[in-house]
């Protein structure tokens, strides 16, 4: 911009603030720091904070304001030019014990022991994709950071160290080639999860009966970790306090939600169909949010033998952020029954949802996620938070803000009609095919 | 930990590299070791799964003015709560310590990572400096 700034950010944020001045070309900021956190104080505390030391330097935070937007620049400071960053040598030779120890020090890990990803057995990955090992995959950050590119040996390496077969590799190259890291940075702790539909569940022998989403196959499990450790390795992310920031963090982030959809025993068109691709073609698609509940909390359980899962999930949902949508995900027997009530088109029953599933006004201004992203777009004059925020505190509106804010995926072994729903939001599905 | 150790981790400094033994890139040392069983311990080769970072492209600073007397100064807020309260008595501590000094509050819009175009030429024609509160 040209203009002297004076970056001002809560001292838990320290590392992240240094850090990412720097990746973006200023290594040198004048960044100031207040104690953590100033929500929710009161104007007497904010003055005290203003008026007391920083708590990094320990100086004056106002004296540190005013130095860092009048003290000259130092030769540091006035620097131009390119510096490149290195990851180290392609390679890492040592003892077996001494390598995972390695890994494991370095960030290469989610802290479990991994399949290490020796030259031999990463060329045998690259055998499950007729891609070139220089092939550039994509881009990924965890967040507002510089992306990292990387290309196929290097995703190979990662699918090698999370337990991938070579025929699991494509699915794992197109989950990389959207450059959707499933570790974000934000403090939210965010959950990630993937729909995976097609033949190849059943080439593959994902597991989408009993225990859908336990740990029961090793497709389900191993990809769903290549993800993050894809994440970790090829995106940058998953370093606390750097690039990733969740306060409590997401035990979801393991392996995510892995979603093999039992396409047979829905009675509505598979998922990747509803995205505009064919029954026979093989397709992955990503979600974030912030993460699954099961429905058996709400009201409207299957203990009522008039059971309506339609007032469940509505029920469900009213905890949810709108921000995120909901993700529902029906065993069999649930989704028989809500065609039973009527809904033989998913639209129908997002139509009912969303027509259905309400709040004030004055609950949603309240809500954390209305002010921090929805409020600033209610400012630009975006739908229906514009609207939204002009409408009196008693005024009724939808809890989510469009139809298309739901999504159902159908999975499970039908041992009982019980649902759960991800407060997440769709993203992106891509062909595994591509990548075969 | 300091700046320099942080900025280290970025991979920005060399020595941190070469500090590891296992990161020693010497060619012939690598051929001898690799599936060697010498003294009976089997080594093995593995592949550094790490992507490629994009080089970073310094910015200068901006210069600085010898004091703020007479100049205007923004305080943003990235939209995260408590950043305009807190902004607010940096307004009232200027009046009362700076009284030169003008302030001007804006909230930026969209999200907190999002540009906002218009406001930064906004800062640039009438503002000589800026404070940016980020959350939370």
């Amino acid at each position: 911009m040209g203009i002297p700034s004076a970056p001002l950010v809560t001292r838990a944020f320290k590392d992240l603030a240094i850090l990412n001045a720097a990746k973006r070309g200023m290594p040198h900021e004048r960044i100031c720091f207040t104690p953590h956190p100033v929500w929710g104080k009161t104007p007497e505390e904010v003055r005290v904070y203003v008026e007391g030391p920083d708590p990094v330097s320990g100086k004056p935070l106002m004296k540190e304001i005013v130095d860092a937007l009048t003290v000259p620049l130092s030769d540091d400071e006035k620097k131009s030019g390119i510096v490149s960053v290195s990851v180290g040598p392609p390679t890492f030779t040592d003892t077996a014990d001494n390598l995972q120890d390695f890994y494991l020090n370095n960030g290469y890990t989610d802290f479990l022991p991994i399949i290490l990803p020796t030259e031999e057995r990463v060329d045998a990955m690259m055998k499950g994709t007729s891609h070139k090992p220089d092939e550039v995959v994509g881009k990924m950050a965890a967040g507002a950071y510089p992306p990292w590119s990387y290309n196929v040996r290097q995703a190979a390496a990662s699918a090698v160290m999370a337990g991938c077969r070579p025929e699991y590799f494509p699915i794992a190259l197109a989950i990389a080639s959207t450059g959707i890291a499933s570790l974000f940075s934000s403090t939210n702790s965010f959950a990630f999860a993937m729909i995976v539909n097609g033949p190849i569940r059943d080439k593959l022998e994902f597991n989408y009966g009993i225990g859908a989403l336990g740990p029961f196959a090793q497709p389900n499990a191993t990809i769903g970790r290549c993800w993050t450790l894809m994440s970790k390795n090829l995106g940058n992310g998953g370093i606390p306090g750097d690039t990733y920031l969740g306060s409590l963090g997401n035990n979801l982030n393991y392996n995510n939600v892995v979603i093999a959809e039992h396409e047979d025993a829905s009675p509505w068109v598979p998922f990747h169909v509803q995205r505009g691709f064919k029954k026979e073609e093989n397709v992955v698609s990503l979600f974030r949010g912030l993460g699954v509940v099961p429905g058996q909390v709400a009201r409207g359980s299957s203990a009522n033998e008039n059971v309506q899962f339609d007032y469940q999930m509505s029920d469900l949902f009213s905890t949810f952020t709108g921000f995120f949508g909901a993700l529902i995900i029906a065993d069999p027997l649930v989704a028989a029954r809500l065609k039973e009530q009527g809904y033989d088109t998913k639209e129908k029953l997002f139509d009912w949802l969303y027509k259905n599933t309400t709040q004030t006004v004055k609950d949603y201004k309240s809500r954390n996620y209305a002010y921090l992203f929805e409020y600033p777009q209610a400012l630009q004059g975006r739908e229906p938070y514009a609207t939204w925020y002009k409408l009196p505190d008693d005024a009724v509106i939808p809890h989510f803000p469009r139809p298309e804010s739901f999504n159902i995926v159908v999975a499970g072994g039908q041992t009982n009609a019980y649902p759960q729903a991800g407060n997440l939001s769709y993203g992106v599905s891509v062909s595994i095919d591509k990548w075969m | 930990m300091n700046r320099r150790n942080l900025l280290s981790l970025l991979g920005m400094s060399p020595a941190v590299l070469a500090a590891s033994p296992l990161l020693a890139d010497d060619k012939k040392k690598k051929e001898k070791e690799k599936g060697s069983a010498s003294a009976g311990v089997v080594k093995l080769t593995a592949l550094n799964p790490r992507g490629l970072p994009p080089p970073i492209t310094l910015i200068p600073m901006a210069p600085r003015p010898a004091s703020l007397d007479g100049k205007t100064i923004y305080l943003v807020s990235d939209g995260f709560p408590g950043a305009d309260a807190f902004l607010n008595q940096i307004s009232i501590w200027f009046k009362k310590n700076m009284p030169s000094v003008t302030t001007v509050y804006r909230l930026k819009a969209g999200g907190f990572a999002d540009d906002d175009p218009k406001l930064f030429a906004e800062i640039k024609a009438k503002g000589q400096a800026v404070i940016m509160a980020i959350g939370h």
